[in-house]
């Protein structure tokens, strides 16, 4: 247990000018590069480590936590206002960001993202800070048996997202399946659809598959719709209600319920390595709408969607310091970095992090809750700059949107091949929405498919290939009857929306 | 003129400079160099290679940009630099484990060999270890294979295809029972030892802070030569199975580049792997201490270990 002092004398450390301005400095780049489509915080982290070298280890890895952070806040702008996500979680908010932004209220969308962004990551951080030691724990008991059954319940969950056609909604998922299943199976490493592509051997490249996918393909079919005058790519309606600008107070508590089960999807999910964002973002906002009263409000501006794929998503990355920082295993390639960065700052994480290094640990405490503050601030400032952007004319925004993603992908890639994946992926992407057929749901299956099939792998081998003994798990068990649970709910649910249309 | 003359007497002390410089050191890269490495950020052969590039920009004044060019454990990243021309400004940073097991299993489909490279140096050796829980029932192989038999089978953690090998070298030996189980390297290995889903599995290093907290210990060691840090663990060899695994990082550059390039480089690489940045990386990252094999050696390496990987793989 770690003693009050050494907690005092870390946040003490981490409210120093020189940890502020770092923090500051962090969130500024993680807003930024989150909201350019392309670059995201991830590949921003990347670039950012070489140059903390030469700091100490506290303003080192306040700065990648402000820019881990600002990312997140960043990411739903482009979702929001274009409906072009960089990053598939950003997905989840665009359903309602986007359409309230085309309804003349973008301000008033991208606040309620930034605000229920910062809540479910403050609730994942109050977490961590308080019972990560005892949820660490917990989640060690997961183990691939329960998320085995944790992934056959999030599907469950996920169909509930499949709106019209249940059929195109299948063929979506195993398009996606199958885009998953491209590069070595995970245990006898047989190169699977290849084509002498070593490139593609670990999977296809996460990033050109989303950017295409989502960005890209929306970005071609915007442009294919310009005819003659040239329009803003976003139009602010000018009305005398101010209450069109800002989330006033009761929306915000009105959301409460939704944030607060956003962000406790968020956190779980996060504390269990290797899951991630996206299956939280869509989980909270699929529950969110099969909760409500009014479902059919849902993909049309309503702002409880924003609350439940923001709040869901910000919290998974607080959550993902559960296990690095109890265990030194990295729940997401984010905190993969962080690990590195203590690594080069000569901090070796793993179970001895908090009785070796306290202090360090209370003042990273301390600095994300700072970077939370900041984020709101930066936040509130940066939204109008970017709505001001994305007023200039579209084929303008478009066009320079379309360059930044290439340029990102092929960064985040490390080449062309990266960018001629992306190009592929954009041109499926747009028959897949000309023809009906939900890119949404190709994509969650794709970021799923990977971990669904190693925990199958895993699970067989466990079980010795006898999966009855799936009895002696109670928790794979439970996971299951809630799976089957949700997804007679969701179909019989279809079935009263279809009867009322 | 006054001005022509400032002019001339300036370009003669550049002159004199340059030609100083070159005297100084016989080779100097046109342009920057890159340093690619196989693997993705934040893993640990990243991370090292990302300190190994800004120490010898430190060291030597070059410009060296360290870039992440992923996918199949290094293959993708020595494919491309077996294709390109011969240049002496890009250097790949890999594996040796990935490289030789393509060679061995799937030479037709790899479109390189060893000769298709001018070797630089090795930065360190993998300390492979086979660890288990410290509540576990066995604390040596003969013991692990005595309770596997007696308990339908138990459950080792593998994060990559050498580790997977080398066990079934035992299991096909004694007719163990071990059941496999995948994973995505040895984080979640120690998460599944951690939590109790599996008995044992493969660590490369970072199980070391786990064995001084008293949730770990080792059962037997995977490389050729026993561990500094636990010296009274047997490798596979000593307790009777004769198989072994030894990962080095290494530098590998395009066949035919200039051999003043390749001794320069070499020995820029050696300057920074003896420094104490690396040695310190290289602990942190990889529980290991630096080694550099040197242009030579490293080749010797790899031919007289394509022949052990020859020996793994033999049905």
């Amino acid at each position: 247990m770690v003693d009050v002092a050494t907690i005092l004398a870390g946040f003490g450390d981490a409210f120093t000018l020189w940890n502020l301005m770092f923090v500051l400095f962090g969130v500024v780049v993680g807003q930024f590069v989150g909201a350019v489509p392309g670059i995201g915080p991830v590949m921003a982290m990347a670039i950012a480590i070489p140059f903390t070298f030469g700091l100490d280890t506290l303003p080192a890895i306040a700065f990648l936590v402000g820019v881990n952070k600002g990312g997140l806040v960043g990411g739903a702008v482009p979702a929001v206002l274009m409906n072009t996500p960089g990053t598939p979680d950003a997905a989840a908010t665009a359903l309602d960001g986007y359409p309230l932004a085309r309804k003349g209220k973008p301000l008033k969308a991208t606040k309620m993202a930034l605000f229920s962004s910062i809540t479910g990551d403050t609730f994942s951080d109050i977490v961590l800070i308080t019972v990560s030691a005892p949820l660490a724990i917990l989640a060690l008991r997961m183990g691939p048996v329960e998320v085995f059954a944790l992934m056959i319940f999030a599907f469950a969950v996920l169909s509930g997202l499949i709106g019209n056609s249940l059929f195109k909604g299948i063929i979506a998922a195993a398009l996606g399946l199958l885009a998953a299943s491209i590069g070595a199976d995970p245990e006898h490493y047989t190169p699977r659809l290849i084509f002498g592509h070593y490139e593609v051997y670990d999977g296809l490249p996460l990033a050109s598959v989303a950017i295409g996918m989502l960005a890209i393909s929306e970005i071609l079919r915007r442009l294919s719709q310009i005819r003659g005058r040239m329009r803003p790519a976003i139009v602010v309606v000018e009305t005398d209600d101010p209450n069109d600008k800002r989330v006033t107070w009761a929306e915000y508590w009105g959301c409460r319920y939704t944030m607060l089960r956003g962000a406790s999807i968020g956190t779980v999910l996060g504390a269990l390595p290797g899951i991630g964002s996206t299956a939280a973002a869509f989980m909270s906002y699929a529950a969110t709408k099969a909760g409500s009263k009014e479902p059919e409000t849902f993909g049309k501006g309503n702002l409880h969607g924003i609350a439940a794929a923001e709040s869901a998503n910000s919290a998974v990355v607080g959550a993902n310091l559960i296990p690095l920082l109890t265990l030194g295993i990295p729940g997401s390639v984010g905190a993969a970095l962080i690990i590195s960065a203590f690594m080069i700052h000569g901090v070796q994480p793993g179970p001895l992090l908090f009785q070796d290094q306290g202090r360090l640990i209370y003042g990273l405490f301390g600095a994300m809750v700072l970077a939370n503050f900041m984020n709101l601030w930066v936040g509130q400032l940066g939204l109008r700059f970017w709505i001001k952007v994305v007023s200039a004319p579209e084929s303008m925004i478009f066009a320079s949107a379309l360059l930044l993603c290439i340029v990102g992908v092929s960064m985040a890639t490390g080449g062309l091949f990266g960018v001629a994946v992306m190009l592929m992926f954009a041109a499926l992407g747009y028959l897949m929405t000309a023809f009906g057929y939900s890119v949404v749901i190709f994509i969650i299956a794709f970021f799923l498919g990977p971990r669904f099939e190693i925990s199958l792998s895993q699970s067989l081998a466990i079980t010795n290939g006898d999966l009855t003994k799936i009895a002696n798990y109670p928790i794979a068990l439970v996971l299951l009857g809630l799976a089957v649970a949700s997804f007679i709910w969701f179909l019989s649910r279809s079935k009263v929306d279809e009867a009322d249309t | 003129m006054k001005l022509g003359r400032k002019i001339l007497s300036a370009l003669a002390a550049t002159t004199l400079f340059v030609a100083g410089a070159a005297v100084a050191q016989d080779w100097q890269p046109d342009g920057d160099i890159k340093l690619q490495i196989g693997f993705g950020a934040g893993g640990s052969t990243d991370v090292m290679g990302r300190v190994l590039a800004q120490t010898i920009e430190e060291q030597t004044g070059w410009n060296v940009i360290a870039e992440n060019k992923t996918g199949g454990g290094g293959m993708a990243m020595f494919t491309v630099i077996s294709k390109m021309p011969a240049n002496n400004n890009i250097i790949g940073l890999g594996v040796n484990m990935p490289v030789m097991i393509n060679l061995v299993k799937r030479p037709d489909e790899v479109p390189f060999n060893l000769d298709s490279f001018d070797y630089v140096g090795t930065l360190s050796r993998a300390q492979l270890a086979l660890i288990a829980r410290a509540d576990a029932p066995f604390d040596n192989l003969a013991e692990m294979v005595a309770y596997s038999k007696a308990n339908d089978g138990v459950a080792v953690g593998f994060g990559a295809a050498p580790q997977k090998l080398l066990m079934e070298v035992v299991n096909k030996q004694d007719d163990a029972g071990f059941r496999f189980v995948s994973t995505e390297g040895e984080a979640e290995t120690q998460k599944l030892l951690l939590g109790g889903q599996i008995l044992a599995g493969y660590s490369a290093g970072t199980h070391v802070p786990y064995l001084e907290s008293g949730d770990f210990k080792m059962i037997a060691v995977g490389n050729n030569a026993r561990h500094d840090y636990a010296p009274d663990t047997q490798t596979f060899v000593e307790q009777g199975y004769n198989a072994y695994v030894d990962p080095y990082w290494f530098l590998a550059m395009t066949a035919g580049t200039d051999p003043a390039a390749v001794k320069a480089i070499a020995a820029a690489v050696d300057a920074a792997v003896n420094s104490d940045a690396v040695a310190e990386i290289v602990a942190n990252a990889a529980s290991s201490t630096p080694l550099n094999l040197g242009s030579d050696g490293t080749k010797k390496m790899l031919v007289e270990g394509l022949d052990n990987v020859r020996v793994l793989f033999a049905d």
